[in-house]
């Protein structure tokens, strides 16, 4: 395949590549909040949400190979963690996050002790069963005075929504925001808390984002590859594969607990009735990853763009005056929004065209244009001459997940 | 005594659906040795078929029927049209295209019937109740040690234990079970001596189905009606059953499915702890027990993992 341009991975032509993308990427953030209308800004924060979600479930299905469709449990214990600590104990919604982390860590790894045994679709299976069992937990009337029970813990004052956080807040009080007495978002909670919420949830976007591209550029991340490609062979290569799966467990359900942390942030309150927690939600993380590329680091983030986009688009599309006149005899028919729907029938038909997701259809067309040869394998950064085969300086070969 | 057998009735009833729901995994595992995640919804499609069969004022029996066969025809395809080509790609990939018919079958029933609950008087239905296969008016009853046994129940029970009865026949008795069972053991032996193994699997699924489907008209005759979210939960302990059955037994799914029932039922009643909102962790901690001690179950056949 002939491709127009060709530059080595790490000269300076990578390098401007690199930085347009990422300035690219900048530029979109900070528009968004600042000159986009509210719409656009809530379904920003909604994508960003989904997408930290999507990420977490990435590492794990797309990395690990451990098929999970019980993210919303582990969603679900976030926003529950900072809706309870908030609403009952008085704590700053900042604190909330790592410690909806760590809880949703430890119960991750949890969940990864029998999923060391359990393998593939079976997996699947019991993390289904656990997606489904979480939020009748969270009705369990033992557990009502944490949970609230069915109708779960309530926006305290539903007439003061609009700015900052106010889960459980009570006489129009507001809660506590601040990092050790400094309050980063004082101006913009002045102007209405859209953008603040957009701000939060694109920090923990790119907290996400990080941790796994950081987790999956390392060692542990290349055993995770190892475990995903051939569990047998993995451990024959000295992959501890209990311990493996704990990790990538633990790191997936704690990263997607952050998210669930927000949306009750954003919501102001917390219910059981919350879709992502409950089993739509699994899926909807599960079709967003899919859809983008699973085992790729941009896939969960195409995935819910897209996602968030024809969702919002085709929402009212229940009413027919909705519909644009070109499409109403396909969608004119549906009593409910065709959004579900044509997810599903992009997530088929992708199984079949391009199984690696968009993004993986990016890769396969993109050398066309440019081309990013790659540092050859084995030789390190600073590139002296490889002699002798020394494995202790070996260079991750990057560019293949980019 | 009459709570007891009351609750025990109750628990052989609701387990009945799961014993078909099962049934009908158990017979697509077998096939082609895939765990169908859209076995509920097919089932709530066709739920809702003879939902729309009784508002056209057909009489139960051939609702039902045509129900069936939309099970039935829905599952064929499904192999034929999808599972088929995609399993040769990858386990994931059919894994996916499951869930995704999951999600394609959720959403039809939907656009078609709305997301209310049906019968609805508020959208025109003009049936008052979901059209059911046994006597269901509310004094429909025989009292048995001072418990209410409704027709229902028993009519539910004794419908799983006669599909029970002719799936054996099928199975054991005639020469397409014989097909079915060489195509469980091995596909490749059974192409060579001249099983037609794509015609095999394709009815596989269909039957698979349309065995589903009957929990599903069931389920929503037990349950008076039909919305999206009727067989979630139904999926589950149809899988719990399966799991505990052993994937690849058929009896076992059925006495699986009927012991799920009973403990389910008992342990909401009897152990205040558990109560009626956690009753589906009964279901999760049988499969995730069974999976981790004896994952072929208790009927099924161990597998030999060759590495």
């Amino acid at each position: 395949m002939k491709s127009l341009v060709t530059i080595k991975e790490g000269s300076i032509g990578h390098w401007v590549l690199r930085l347009l993308a990422a300035a690219i990427v900048v530029a979109i953030m900070l528009w968004i909040p600042t000159k986009g209308s509210n719409g656009l800004v809530t379904s920003a924060t909604e994508a960003l949400t989904l997408m930290s979600a999507a990420m977490a479930l990435n590492l794990i299905l797309g990395y690990t190979g451990q098929i999970s469709i019980g993210h919303s449990a582990f969603y679900g214990t976030g926003a529950y963690v900072t809706g309870i600590l908030v609403s009952k104990y008085e704590w700053s919604p900042w604190l909330t996050f790592p410690v909806a982390f760590l809880f949703a860590f430890v119960v991750g790894v949890l969940v990864s002790f029998p999923a060391s045994r359990i393998k593939g679709v079976y997996l699947a299976l019991v993390t289904l069963a656990l997606a489904l069992v979480f939020p009748n937990l969270l009705r369990w009337p033992k557990l009502e005075s944490l949970t609230g029970g069915g109708p779960g813990i309530p926006n305290g004052d539903s007439a003061l929504d609009t700015t900052g956080f106010n889960i459980g807040r009570r006489d129009g009080q507001m809660r506590n925001f601040e990092i050790f007495g400094w309050d980063p978002f004082g101006d913009l909670r002045g102007q209405g808390a859209i953008p603040f919420y957009y701000w939060i949830a694109a920090g923990i976007a790119v907290i996400v984002y990080l941790v796994i591209r950081g987790v999956v550029k390392s060692r542990a991340g290349r055993s995770l590859i190892a475990v995903r490609d051939n569990e047998t062979a993995a451990a024959v290569m000295g992959v501890n594969l209990v311990a493996t799966k704990a990790f990538a467990f633990g790191i997936s359900a704690g990263l997607c607990a952050l998210p669930g942390s927000v949306t009750a942030i954003r919501l102001g309150a917390v219910s059981p009735d919350i879709a992502t927690l409950t089993i739509l939600g699994s899926l909807t993380f599960l079709i967003i990853m899919v859809i983008g590329g699973a085992g790729s680091l941009w896939g969960p983030i195409i995935g819910a763009a897209l996602y968030v986009f024809v969702t919002d688009r085709t929402g009212g599309w229940a009413d027919d005056e909705a519909i644009p006149g070109v499409l109403r005899p396909f969608f004119g028919w549906s009593k409910i929004p065709p959004g579900s729907g044509i997810f599903a029938v992009i997530l088929i038909v992708l199984m079949f065209v391009a199984p690696r997701g968009l993004v993986g259809v990016w890769k396969q067309y993109s050398p066309r244009v440019v081309r990013v040869v790659p540092r050859p394998a084995g030789v390190a950064h600073d590139a002296k001459p490889a002699l002798v085969a020394d494995t202790t300086t070996n260079s991750t070969p990057e560019g293949e997940s980019e | 005594m009459a709570l007891f057998l009351q609750r025990l009735v109750d628990g052989l009833s609701s387990g009945s659906v799961y014993a078909l729901i099962a049934l009908g995994l158990v017979i697509i595992y077998r096939g082609t040795g895939h765990l169908n995640f859209a076995q509920g919804e097919m089932a709530l499609f066709a739920a809702y078929v003879v939902y729309q069969m009784g508002e056209w004022g057909l009489p139960i029996g051939i609702a039902l029927v045509i129900g069936l066969a939309t099970g039935f025809v829905i599952g064929a395809v499904a192999e034929v049209g999808l599972v088929r080509p995609i399993s040769k790609k990858s386990p994931f990939a059919v894994f996916i295209v499951t869930i995704g018919l999951f999600q394609l079958l959720n959403w039809l029933s939907g656009a078609i019937w709305g997301d209310q609950v049906l019968p609805n008087s508020g959208v025109g239905s003009k049936q008052q109740q979901y059209p059911s296969l046994f006597p269901d008016q509310p004094d429909d009853f025989v009292k048995v040690f001072g418990a209410a046994i409704r027709y229902q129940s028993l009519g539910v029970l004794l419908l799983t234990l006669v599909i029970t009865g002719l799936l054996f026949l099928l199975f054991n008795k005639t020469k397409f079970g014989l097909a079915m069972r060489a195509v469980a053991s091995n596909a490749e032996s059974a192409k060579l001596v001249g099983i037609r193994v794509n015609t095999v699997l394709m009815v596989s699924w269909g039957l698979a189905a349309a065995i589903g489907a009957l929990g599903g008209v069931v389920f929503a005759g037990i349950n008076n009606s039909v919305s999206l979210g009727l067989m979630f939960t139904v999926f589950i302990y149809g899988s719990a059953a399966a799991t505990l059955g052993g994937f690849d037994s058929p009896g076992g799914a059925v006495i699986a499915g009927l012991a799920i029932g009973v403990i389910e039922n008992m342990a909401a009643g009897y152990i205040g702890f558990i109560g009626q909102e956690m009753k589906l962790a009964v279901a999760f901690i049988v499969i995730l027990v069974v999976l981790m001690v004896k994952p072929s179950g208790l009927f099924g056949t161990a597998k030999v993992e060759r590495v």
